[in-house]
């Protein structure tokens, strides 16, 4: 945030600007990130466009189905940020994610009951899978990680390595089979009508959400006064302010709005001894878990990113390698913790995929790398390196599955989604190009 | 300095595992030409097969171990060789089979039109060409599969007796794959879905915009590459779509199993409850899908006859018998409705070929018992995984 400030501009200029000079300049007042609000903006019309061509469109169960499906990319985008950030690629994340998707699945039909002896009412098998998964992410990273950074193969090769032999192998656990039938516990990590979090807990985190922003804003003003920095102007304070706690409450109300289907909402009146009105009861489903866990990786990967000294060195050596090397920084560990990190997320990606799928099948993650790095350059990372923010890349994946289920929604068939796909990511960064170069003028 | 070290370990052990891969492939490719021509006793008949690909199980678990029996019992030698889906792969494998003495050539081929430099350099050889499963243009060649048309028809029929009239949704295949685009639609239609929708009595809910398009071509989504997570979405999509037209969902023909897999994916997510819907193959879990009630009918196409017949075919090649006096001895359900020898087949490109088209077999939670004791590679604990008193399969589980 704080690197904008040295664009405000300086009073006293814009006495004869035009309005759209104006308009530009309390823009900048408020230090919004541009890039980031263009995005929104950009989703904002996709979604409107489809509202316009069906009108059933924007509804908040649609709405949830669109979020959750992409969510297994975004969860991903969130981590190629830091490795394209520095200069680095991994095409390996699509079959990582099949064969850690693959590996729950086999653990929960056949090594955790056949091999361990731990039966179907063993207690938190869901979590062991989950923690197998992600040390199984985390080794395959490391590894990957470690003969990029300490013996110097370029990632491009390492990783297209990863691809081919990763995805091969997971042909070897089950021939080739689907592997179906997981935990119930663990499926709700999918989401789904009996994974989401409820009415109560979705109002709490959009109260949580909108006490962040406020203290948020409160806690930047008191920094900047203390290291007596220009300080926002008060009225660009409460507008952000108030939009966003109406953003975070009007999420809520909107995830609120999506309803459990009928079958369920039947059986949750009979389990609380509720007599249903005619026409079915309401029951509010609320913020569905993945959507939850994507919450929470994001404002986590945006902390590392830009909080603690690792990220710092991930951008620090993005914007000039041989600088950072020269300033003592540890760059071949931080490339490797990038990839471990990668690996860890394709650990969460492959959870939901496979609880939402309720099994693996060999194709999971198939294209995902492509997906992925889409997302992230759409999100406004750059491959010269050093540039990219997560929020961005998140973005970028809701962008893209906003026009894929869009699309699918009114009826274009894959081949025609995949068109406009390739369409959008050209025009994302062509547009993004022209604007820097503008912006650099 | 010690990562340094493992480094260079790490080097020296890359480059000597691909110095092996290396001597691996020189090795394999160089083997010595047996014995060539036809005729010949049936101990040194060499029959050879071209898989596309090993990543669906069926073809590794099911139809190999079968041809593979077949001529080892007869004296026989089994050599293969698998593409990976890769149509360039095969044409390489076609050239090492041959040149490692094949006498007959069993070709699963990856595309229809790439395959034909691989066709004829075997016809070139003198080696007889079997399609197997899938057709390729060629009047010399001898066809053997099951009968996709049928397939469609089966799946069609079993639907349309549960549910005579409704809504349904058509998931198809990869679009680039006739049987996807042209034969199972054209067996749905001989099933009567194109009277029943033309009478208003079925509506296709993903048909074309506005209602006016081409039958069958432009109704229903395509799934590409047959892929299980795509046909989820799109499913999704369609469940939402008819919520917001306030109109459900009464049937689903989906065109084989990973597709079906991800439409009963969709409908969970969505707590829709399942609809009748069908799908095709005989995958382990779509069985189990079969037999919880989740889907309703799968056509399975039993390709443990398909691979004996293509092995009796072959050997009896082998031993100098004319394409067209082939006769093989299958199980009986699923035996050629034309005999078991041979006939006349029309191609789509107006050639004319030998084949031998089985019949696939409709299996609904009350026939599971046909696969459960036809020694199929999914087995009672898959297929049953899970089955309570009150699921439909629960009878033939017992």
């Amino acid at each position: 945030m704080a690197n904008v400030a040295d664009t405000a501009p300086v009073p006293g200029e814009s006495r004869t600007a035009s309005t759209a000079t104006r308009m530009r300049e309390m823009l900048s007042a408020t230090e919004v990130d541009v890039r980031l609000f263009g995005m929104l903006v950009a989703l904002a019309a996709i979604l409107i466009g489809f509202q316009l061509l069906d009108s059933g469109f924007f509804s908040p169960g649609n709405m949830v189905t669109l979020a959750v499906q992409a969510i297994p990319v975004a969860i991903l985008a969130t981590g190629m940020v830091l490795v394209i950030v520095s200069r680095n690629i991994d095409l390996s994340v699509g079959s990582l994610t099949g064969i850690i998707a693959m590996t729950y699945a086999m653990l929960m039909t056949d090594w955790l009951p056949n091999i361990l002896g731990l039966g179907v009412d063993f207690p938190f098998r869901w979590l062991i899978a989950l923690v197998i998964g992600i040390a199984v992410g985390a080794t395959f990273g490391a590894v990957q990680g470690f003969i990029i950074a300490y013996i110097g193969v370029p990632s491009f090769v390492v990783t297209l390595g990863g691809l081919l032999s990763i995805r091969g192998a997971i042909w070897y656990f089950s021939n080739g089979a689907a592997v179906t039938r997981l935990d119930p516990t663990f499926q709700l990590i999918g989401g789904g009508a009996r994974g989401s979090i409820g009415e109560l807990l979705t109002w709490g985190i959009g109260l949580l959400g909108c006490a962040f922003v406020i203290f948020a804003l409160w806690n930047g003003r008191r920094q900047r006064r203390r290291f007596g920095f220009p300080l926002r102007p008060m009225w660009a304070e409460v507008t952000i302010g108030v939009l966003g706690c109406a953003a975070m409450l009007g999420l809520a109300a909107f995830a609120n709005g999506n309803y459990l289907p009928a079958g369920l909402a039947t059986q949750y009146a009979q389990e609380r001894g509720i007599v249903e009105p005619p026409g079915g009861l309401k029951v509010p489903a609320g913020f569905p878990l993945p959507v939850i866990l994507l919450i929470a990786v994001t404002v986590v990967m945006t902390w590392i990113a830009t909080r603690r000294r690792f990220g710092r060195y991930v951008y620090a050596y993005g914007g000039n390698p041989d600088a950072a090397e020269l300033a003592g920084i540890n760059t071949r560990r931080t490339i490797l913790l990038t990839f471990v990190i990668m690996g860890i997320l394709a650990a969460l990606s492959a959870a939901v995929v496979a609880a939402r799928l309720n099994g693996a099948t060999l194709d999971i993650g198939n294209s995902y790398e492509l997906y992925v790095i889409a997302a992230a350059v759409v999100g406004g990372t750059s491959f010269a390196g050093g540039i990219g923010t997560i929020p961005g890349a998140v973005l970028g994946a809701f962008v893209m599955q906003a026009l894929s289920y869009g699309l699918s929604f009114i009826g274009v068939n894959s081949p025609g989604q995949n068109v406009v796909a390739g369409i959008v990511l050209i025009l994302a960064v062509a547009f993004d190009t022209w604007n820097r170069r503008r912006a650099a003028r | 300095m010690v990562i340094r070290r493992l480094a260079a370990l790490l080097a020296v052990l890359a480059v000597v595992l691909a110095a092996c891969g290396g001597t691996g492939t020189a090795s394999g490719s160089a083997s010595e030409p047996a014995s060539s021509g036809g005729g010949g006793g049936t101990t040194d008949c060499t029959v050879a097969v071209s898989w596309n690909n090993f990543q669906q199980p069926r073809w590794a678990a099911a139809d190999e171990p079968n041809i593979k029996q077949v001529v080892e019992d007869a004296g026989g030698t089994y050599i293969s060789a698998d593409a990976d889906l890769s149509s360039e792969q095969q044409l390489t494998d076609v050239s090492n089979l041959i040149g490692q003495g094949a006498d007959v050539l069993i070709l699963l081929a990856q595309d229809q039109n790439a395959v034909l430099p691989a066709l004829q350099e075997a016809k070139d050889a003198g080696i007889p060409v079997i399609a197997y499963d899938r057709l390729i243009e060629d009047p010399d060649i001898l066809y053997i599969t099951f009968n996709n048309v049928g397939v469609g028809e089966a799946q069609a029929a079993a639907v349309l007796e549960a549910v005579p009239e409704g809504n349904y949704v058509l998931i198809k295949g990869d679009p680039g794959d006739p049987n996807a685009s042209t034969f199972l639609p054209q067996g749905w239609d001989d099933a009567g879905l194109k009277e029943k929708v033309d009478a208003g009595d079925i509506t296709i809910l993903n048909g074309p915009e506005g209602g006016s398009g081409e039958w069958p071509a432009d109704y229903g989504t395509y799934t590409d590459a047959w892929d299980t997570q795509t046909a989820q979405e799109n499913m999704e999509a369609i469940i939402d779509a008819a919520n917001a037209d306030d109109v459900t969902i009464d049937a689903i023909l989906a065109e084989n199993d990973s597709t079906a897999l991800g439409v009963v994916a969709a409908l969970e997510a969505k707590s829709y409850g399942y609809p009748p819907l069908s799908g095709q193959d005989g995958d382990p879990a779509n069985l189990n899908n079969v037999a919880l009630g989740k889907q309703y009918v799968d056509v399975w196409k039993n390709a443990n006859e398909l691979g004996k017949a293509a092995g009796q075919a072959a050997i009896q090649m082998c031993q100098g018998t004319a394409m067209a006096d082939v006769s093989i001895d299958i199980e009986s359900s699923v035996a050629p409705t034309d005999g078991n020898s041979p006939t006349d087949f029309e191609t789509p490109g107006g050639n004319t070929v030998k084949s031998l088209i089985l019949q696939p077999t409709p299996l609904t939670a009350e026939d599971l018992d046909v696969v459960l004791s036809a020694g199929w590679y999914a087995g009672k604990d898959e297929i049953c995984a899970g089955v309570t008193e009150s699921d439909p399969g629960w009878d033939d589980c017992q």
